[in-house]
């Protein structure tokens, strides 16, 4: 009883005037909106990259020189890091835009003579533990016109980190 | 058999859940007192079949038993307790299965506390606190189940599988000795308290969602959802910060980049839940206070669980591309189709309570600077800020790939450009509204509130620049965040004084007595001031990083930011308790001469782990002012390692994150502790109204 008594007092309290400020808050609510709509769409434009298959990237010279994202299967015998200057270099192939099974879509990718590769330089990167064999790798950089593609940032996924599979000793013990 | 009780267990607990459902609905339909008690009892058992599940799968974990799959992928025989016990959460299925019996904690909890109380909700809070559990146990016993176990189907196929026909399970050996172990970037305290952290956060705030619903489908309209909710939402707040901030620690101490904030997808995906769920507690102080913004905290509250089911969904599913992800799982479908579910129904239900005219305000906003139209700002800025990163990790890709046919993905530029001025107008909402009164405020009244603390935050950036700081962008930065940081010292120090002056009160006893009389105001102030620590921190270790990288023989050292570092040696094959073989070497850190600190940074190699199987463990030496954060890249293969290089980082005011994270828990329980849940206006009303 106590609640409903308080509610209906309050509800006496009527919008007085419907607020002469009315229009403060529109023109304010207006300039608030057209800033962020400004910040987002100057932002995608600062940090828009494509995101495409190796493929796609060697396929079209227009990406030449343009700041974009691959994706690829890292052949982990190709790996040359200088420790000293901190500068890595190593191949990936090209991998099918969707992948039903990371893990062999991965080990398809690196053992398939026929697959584009892309040889990869870093600077300035300290070698990641991840960077291995059949690691993903997704890589942020420019195509140069030498062929190789000059990452500056680098990404890498390993299935096994999280996928659950059949213990493979134990099937080749079978 | 632990197999055999863990499926039984959580198949009950599904079907007592569904059982939930449908009695509460049906109880509250037909007004059968008996029916929605049978519903409450089943909660409770709901919950209590879910402890045992977790607790029978953290048996398997603990006594090895690899014939369940779950315990083969995350665990292995060196491993020890403590990480055996945590590997619960360490991946998918268990992570799953954890979230449950968390979900079904929260709601016996919530049940419990407020049958009493808040009858008229409660049949329609345990429907949606049971709906949502009986989802995610649907996605664990069918999809992503914790108790499968390895079966040699046929001759020689090996499955994994619940109970398959004709099937006959592997000798132990052979699973023991191949046993996956938790990947070894889990194994570190901030990992382990991580994951809970979050689910706590994000199971939390089902909460004061399901009391919110439940206001709407119950029509008990008052601001009783509010009060029932209010402190399980600052719990679930107070949890997610920490789980922000503790995976912030993990990534800085185990990642190795020398930074805590990678701006990644499933970093921001349990940031947006974080904002939304900021506001949202900001916002339905306004209700309570004056009675305003009914339906704008309705959708607060639905935005703040959808983020929370949305960033399951994108992370688990493998929606976006990120470092953190889990595999892509089945469970992806299911997800979105739920969240999509809730979502719509419970926006139904807020516009037909509006239609009906059942969410009108009591009070119209009449002053621009009145306190409610400040927060009502401030709501709007954690809103931009909610949207440029939703845009930035998901709008972006996925619209770019509906209706573009490409695939476009947001580089840390984006965030980096977008974020900081909206952050800033948070800082500055932070300073300003609690100066403002409820009502109306004259902006001349704000500014002389306003001129002590301006004057402050002035005289801090007078000590910053004769200390050496010039860049005018750092200068506006800890302007604006040291403004927010004095209004809440001053505003503190005033009322406490006055106490003083008042009631002859020491400081302590006077601080402690405001935060028992007014535990949200100071509460809430000593919240400020933490997020003003972390802010001071954040812009000093992003703006003023330095680093440097160098090989060095045994003797040399290198120099940094007016630091030494000098190789002292290095100590090769190094077996941990564990299993794990450590490289590692010995460096001391001087300043002026004077030996400060020797760092062991190191490389960990793990023999029996698949993929993944090292790791590259930083030292660094932290005071308040710096951290010296250093890693071992690479080194002579030689036993002596006569040569090695490093890569050291300067990391500025990184730990004053760390410190305002304890400030914010000391905060976030100052404001929960008190009994006060009633604002003074209802109390008056309610005492007012009893004595009529």
């Amino acid at each position: 009883m106590a609640e409903i008594t308080w509610e209906k007092r309050q509800v006496t309290t009527e919008r007085r005037g419907v607020s002469a400020d009315r229009w403060k808050f529109v023109v304010g609510g207006v300039l608030m909106l057209a800033a962020v709509v400004y910040l987002i769409v100057a932002g995608t434009g600062a940090g828009a990259r494509y995101f495409i298959t190796i493929d796609d990237l060697l396929s079209n010279p227009e990406y030449i020189g343009q700041t974009v994202r691959i994706t690829g299967a890292v052949d982990g015998d190709t790996i040359v890091y200088d420790a000293q200057n901190l500068i890595i270099d190593f191949t990936v192939a090209n991998m099918p835009d969707s992948v039903e099974d990371l893990a062999v879509a991965l080990h398809d990718a690196v053992n398939d003579p026929s697959a584009s590769r892309l040889q990869v330089h870093i600077e300035n990167q300290v070698k990641p533990d991840l960077l291995q064999h059949e690691a993903q790798a997704i890589l942020t950089g420019t195509l140069g016109t030498d062929g190789t593609f000059h990452a500056t940032e680098l990404l890498l996924k390993c299935p096994s980190r999280y996928e659950e599979s059949v213990p493979a000793q134990v099937e080749e013990g079978v | 058999m632990l197999a055999e009780i863990g499926v039984t267990t959580t198949f009950l607990a599904f079907v007592a859940a569904l059982y939930a459902l449908g009695a509460s609905l049906w109880g509250a339909r037909t007004r059968s007192e008996g029916t929605v008690l049978s519903a409450r009892n089943a909660v409770f058992l709901a919950f209590a079949l879910l402890l045992t599940a977790c607790v029978v799968l953290m048996i398997a974990l603990v006594r090895e038993d690899y014939q369940i799959s779950y315990v083969w992928s995350v665990s292995n025989p060196s491993m020890p307790l403590f990480f055996r016990i945590t590997a619960l959460w360490g991946s998918q299925a268990g992570s799953l299965l954890f979230w449950s019996f968390l979900l079904s904690a929260f709601a016996a909890g919530a049940v419990w506390l407020n049958w009493h109380n808040n009858r008229r909700l409660m049949p329609y809070v345990i429907a949606y606190t049971m709906a949502t559990l009986a989802f995610f146990l649907f996605l664990s016993i069918f999809i992503e189940n914790p108790f499968n176990r390895y079966w040699f189907v046929g001759t020689e196929t090996l499955e994994t599988a619940l109970i398959p026909a004709g099937g006959v399970a592997p000798g132990d050996a052979l699973l023991r000795d191949s046993a996956n172990g938790l990947n070894p970037l889990l194994r570190h305290f901030g990992m382990a308290i991580h994951p809970p952290m979050l689910y706590l956060g994000f199971v939390g705030f089902l909460v004061p969602f399901a009391f919110a619903m439940a206001a709407l489908a119950s029509g008990d309209l008052s601001t009783n959802w509010i009060r029932a909710s209010r402190r399980w939402a600052l719990a679930a707040w107070l949890f997610l910060s920490l789980g922000l901030i503790l995976g912030g620690r993990w990534a800085y101490d185990v990642l190795g980049w020398g930074g805590y904030w990678g701006w990644d997808p499933v970093e921001n995906a349990a940031f947006l839940p974080w904002l939304m769920g900021t506001a949202f507690l900001h916002s339905v102080m306004i209700q309570e206070k004056r009675g305003m913004l009914k339906t704008w905290n309705m959708f607060l509250v639905i935005g703040t669980f959808s983020a929370v089911i949305f960033g399951t969904f994108a992370t688990r599913s493998g929606l976006v591309e990120s470092v953190h992800s889990f595999a892509r799982s089945e469970i992806g479908f299911p997800m979105f189709a739920f969240w999509f579910g809730m979502t719509i129904v419970s926006v139904w239900l807020i516009l037909w309570r509006r239609n009906r005219g059942e969410l009108r305000d009591e009070h119209a906003f009449a002053n621009i600077f009145s306190r409610e139209s400040l927060f009502v700002l401030n709501n709007l800025v954690f809103g931009a800020l909610f949207i440029a990163i939703f845009w930035g990790s998901f709008g972006a890709p996925i619209v770019s790939e509906l209706f573009l046919n490409s695939n476009i993905t947001l580089g840390t530029e984006y965030f980096q450009r977008v974020t900081p001025p909206l952050f800033a107008a948070l800082f500055i909402l932070m300073g300003i509204a609690p100066l403002s009164a409820w009502g109306a405020t004259s902006l001349r009244r704000l500014g002389m509130s306003a001129l002590v603390p301006l004057i402050l935050a002035v005289a801090s950036l007078i000590v910053f620049a004769l200390m050496g700081m010039a860049e005018p962008i750092a200068l506006i930065g800890y302007g604006i965040i040291c403004f927010s940081g004095w209004v809440a010292i001053y505003e503190t120090y005033r009322a406490l004084m006055a106490r003083v002056r008042q009631h002859g009160e020491n400081p302590l006893q006077a601080f402690f007595a405001l935060l028992q009389r007014n535990p949200r105001r100071y509460g809430g102030y000593l919240i400020h001031l933490g997020v003003t620590v972390i802010g001071l921190g954040a812009l000093g270790s992003t703006l003023f990083q330095q680093e440097t990288q160098q090989t060095m023989s045994v003797g040399q050292s290198m120099e940094i930011a007016g630091y030494t570092i000098r190789y002292d040696g290095f100590a090769p094959n190094q077996v941990a308790e564990d299993g794990r073989i450590m490289d590692i070497a010995t460096l001391t850190v001087l300043r002026d001469g004077q030996e400060l600190q020797t760092l062991r940074p190191r490389r960990d190699f793990f023999p029996n782990v698949e993929g993944m199987n090292s790791m590259t463990i930083a030292a660094s030496r932290s005071t308040l002012q710096d951290d010296v954060y250093t890693i071992l890249v690479d080194w002579e293969q030689t036993p002596s390692a006569q040569a090695a290089t490093f890569k050291v980082y300067i990391n500025p005011l990184v730990n004053l994150i760390w410190w305002g994270g304890f400030v914010l828990i000391a905060g976030t329980l100052a404001a929960t502790w008190s009994g006060d849940t009633l604002p003074a206006r209802s109390r008056k009303s309610l005492m007012v109204g009893a004595t009529a």
